[in-house]
Order: structure tokens, then sequence, then C-alpha cells
């Protein structure tokens, strides 16, 4: 029993489940409606109706976690914490007060959005520009090839986009868009290649149960081969 | 006939796509089957490698572990990398529990919840400790919003100091956030993204890096079974086939044909 609950049963889900989507995306199977669509389009409709409201059900699940975890925090009066606590429970508190009084498309609620969370967001959005600053001064040194390589080509990036160099000299212009164009598109379209070819390969093993790392990872008895 | 069924039942525009699935999944089909014969060697993934000595370096510091899978869910293209990062978590989860150490995982959506929580108790119970999982502390859901979730993750490594930070999934602004804050805090740092704009980011600040497939085939290279290693050279002849293409495309352009293309297109 538990070997059917832990593994075939979710195995066979998942196979059905991708099936299903991948049928839908690449063939348009009879019967046909009236409007020439498959009958899978429906059902995979409703499967990904489905998915909403499992992650409907699994905010729930967090913010109990939540709760939880910061209530805890507040009755030890866990040092660095426990102020923060507070106020992240007040916060969920009056979001939903507010929510389920007036409507998420309240002016109300609106207004507590924007001017909290919305704010509070572009800061730290902001802050990424000293983030990248730090990062790219450990990383722009001559350590060995690879670092020289990224110290010229960083380099020309930052001069393109000084307006007094891109004005005085425009070669440097005609290189940063070499370099976008050509090295970095392709090299990009290689990771990007090769990451498809990874994802088909763990759908693959997904799909025929190979890979268990999402059920947790099997014993031996449970994997069966 | 054949005709006719194919333009019925075949969207344009797809054929090719399909017709390289099928292939691809032919060719991991039979590369699992021979592995079963003779395991195929692989080159080494130093980051897989070193998870080891970030977990052992954690107990000896009583420090925690933070993992993370980035803004990843279960419903949208960035599944994939979300269940990657689940097959590392498992394989971290359970040797952290066999060290003595402590592994927080940082969740973004609340539907990977239930998910984390079965490998990380699946980890405890192999490791023979099951006593020691305590669900509320090390799998917190922290917001489904994206910068709430950061400055959680960055609140997380500035008061509880981990000792090694591994983020394996689908990130986006936040790399750098996290990578920067915890290299500030002296944790050493995994990451692993097929988020090529991401990439730059982790290669500058973070000590292993694992990039694009990699993160796809960490599951594989983690569990150590051959039918699943297996599976990887089925995709590198996928690779192949690609590169061939590339070149045959490359070619017929330079030669004034867009024979290639229109097969793509197909």
């Amino acid at each position: 029993m538990s070997l059917l609950i832990r593994r075939q049963i979710p195995i066979a889900l998942v196979f059905i489940t991708a099936l299903l989507i991948m049928m839908d995306y690449f063939l348009k199977l009879p019967p046909l409606d009236a409007r020439g669509v498959s009958w899978t389009s429906p059902v995979v409709k409703d499967l990904q109706n489905w998915g909403v409201i499992l992650t409907a059900f699994a905010l729930g699940f967090g913010a109990v976690n939540l709760f939880i975890l910061h209530s805890r925090h507040i009755s030890r009066r866990t040092v660095k914490q426990w102020p923060f606590s507070v106020w992240l429970l007040l916060m969920i508190i009056l979001f939903t007060v507010v929510g389920v009084s007036y409507g998420a498309t309240s002016p109300e609620y609106s207004w507590l959005y924007n001017s909290s969370y919305f704010a509070l967001s572009a800061t730290v959005y902001s802050s990424l520009g000293f983030y990248m600053t730090s990062g790219i001064y450990r990383a722009l040194r001559a350590r060995n090839v690879d670092a020289v390589i990224l110290l010229v080509t960083g380099g020309i990036a930052l001069l393109k986009n000084a307006p007094a160099v891109a004005v005085n000299a425009p070669f440097v212009v005609s290189i940063d868009s070499w370099l976008n164009a050509i090295p970095t598109t392709s090299a990009m379209r290689g990771i990007m290649i090769s990451a498809a070819l990874g994802a088909i390969a763990l759908g693959i093993r997904t799909m025929t149960g190979k890979e268990t790392g999402f059920l947790g990872r099997l014993t031996e008895a449970e994997k069966g081969g | 006939m054949f005709g006719k069924i194919g333009d019925s039942m075949l969207i344009s525009g797809r054929i090719f796509a399909l017709g390289m699935l099928i292939a691809i999944w032919i060719f991991v089909l039979v590369s699992m089957e021979q592995a079963k014969k003779k395991i195929p060697t692989f080159r080494k993934m130093a980051g897989l490698d070193a998870i080891p000595e970030m977990v052992g370096r954690a107990a000896e510091m009583n420090k925690p572990i933070h993992f993370t899978t980035g803004l990843g869910d279960l419903t949208s293209t960035v599944a994939p990398q979300l269940v990657a990062g689940l097959s590392v978590l498992g394989y971290v989860s359970e040797l952290a529990a066999k060290a003595g150490a402590k592994v927080i995982y940082s969740v973004y959506q609340a539907q990977v919840m239930p998910i984390a929580t079965e490998i990380m108790k699946d980890a405890y119970v192999r490791a023979g400790k099951p006593e020691e999982f305590d669900v509320e502390t090390q799998i917190r859901y922290l917001s489904g919003e994206q910068f709430a979730y950061a400055s959680a993750v960055q609140g997380i490594a500035e008061r509880e100091r981990p000792a090694a930070n591994i983020m394996i999934g689908p990130f986006y602004a936040e790399s750098m956030l996290f990578s920067e804050t915890f290299f500030r805090i002296g944790a050493i740092q995994l990451a692993g993204t097929a988020r090529g704009y991401q990439i730059p980011f982790f290669a500058v600040v973070c000590d292993y890096l694992l990039i694009a497939e990699e993160i796809y085939a960490a599951g594989a290279y983690l569990s150590k079974d051959p039918i699943q290693v297996g599976s990887i050279r089925g995709q590198d002849v996928g690779k192949m086939i690609a590169i061939i293409l590339i070149v045959l495309g490359v070619i017929a352009l330079a030669a004034g044909s867009k024979i290639v293309l229109d097969l793509l297109k197909a």
C-alpha cells in the first residue's frame, strides 16, 4: 500500500497529466468541437484550474506556517527577531481585514498596498545597484585569463554607457554592439538550448518514474528498479 | 491516408518540435537501458561534489545551511528548475541530518511547502533522526511577492548567519541581493539556475556554480543511479543534433538556401 501511495500513484498522475498537456500542445486530436478545438483543450484547462485551486489552498498552509513560526519568536522573545515578527503578524491581519472588508481591488486596499509594500519593494529593487557595484568590484580583478576577459568586456560596457565616451569615441559603441550581438548572444543561445534539453531529459525521467527527487529520495525497495 | 491524418492532427509550426521531442525521448530511453549494462562516465561537477564539504562546515561551525529554490512554482515554465532544486534539497537535508546541521528552506510559493515537507521529512527518516525535523522552523514560507521574499531571505542571512547557502532554481533580480548578502556574512555558496541573465551574477559572487542543464542533471548526478545517469547521455545526443542543425543551417543560409530554417518552422 505504501509503495502504491508513495510511488506508483504520484508517478501515474505525473505521467497522465504531462502527456495530456503535451498532446494538447502538439496535436489536434479528434473529436473536435464546433470551433475546431481538440477534446484535450478543455481537459488541460480544467487541470490548470485545479492547479490554481490547489495553490489557493497552499496559501492557507503558508499563512499558518507564518503564524506558528512568528508566534514562537514572539513568545520566546527571540533576540533581533521578535519585534519584526510582531510587525509582520500585524500587517498580515491589517491587509486581511482591509482586503476582506473592502475588496482586493478597492481604493482602500490599493492605497495600503501602494503606500507600504509597493514603496518598500521599489526600495529593495533600487538597492540592487549597490550590491551589483560591490560584486563587480571584486569580479573585475585581473587574476587569470577569464577575469581579464571579464574586466575588458565589462570596461567596454561601462564606457559605452557613459555619454561622454559614446559621443567622443563612437567605436566603443560599435565594439559593445558586436560583443552583445555575437559572443554574448551565441553563448546565451547555447545555454538556452542545453537548458531546454536538460529540462526535456528531466521531464522524461520524471514521467517514467526514474527521477524520484520530487517524491523524496525513495528507498531501494520503493524505487523498484 | 497518412497525409490526411497528419493534416488534421498535427499543428502547423510544431511538427518539427514534436519530432525532436520524440527523437530525444527515444535517445534518453535507449541510453537508460544501455546504462543498466555499462554505467557511462561523466565529468565531475565541482558544485555538487562540494555539498558534503558545505554541510560539514556548517555542522562544525554549529550554524545552519540555507536553501532556496528561488521564484519557482509548479505550474509555469520554470517548474523543471524547481523540481531540479527540490531533488538537491532531499540530498542536502539527509547529509545535514546525519551531520547534525540544520537546513532552513526558504519558500516563495506556498504550493511547494507540502512537497518540501515530504522531501525533508523523508531525508530525516533516512538519516535515522526523524525527531530532529522541525517543519515550522526549517521550512519557512516567506512571501509570494518577489522583494518581500528577497528581504526576508536577507533577514535570515543577517540574523541567523548560515554557514552555507544553496540556491538552485529560477532566480530573477534577487539573485545578486542573495549572493552578495550571503557573501558578506561569510557563507560558502552554491548557486544554479537556467535563467541565462542571472548566471553572470552568480558566477562573479558564488563559490560554486551550476549552469543551466547542470541543475537538471543534479538529481541524477547525486542519486548515483546508473539509469538516471544514463539519461544524461541521451540528452547529450540531443545536444549533438542541435549543433549539427546549427552548422547545417549556417552553411545552408550562406549558400542562399532556407531549407533548415523552413524545417525548423515546420
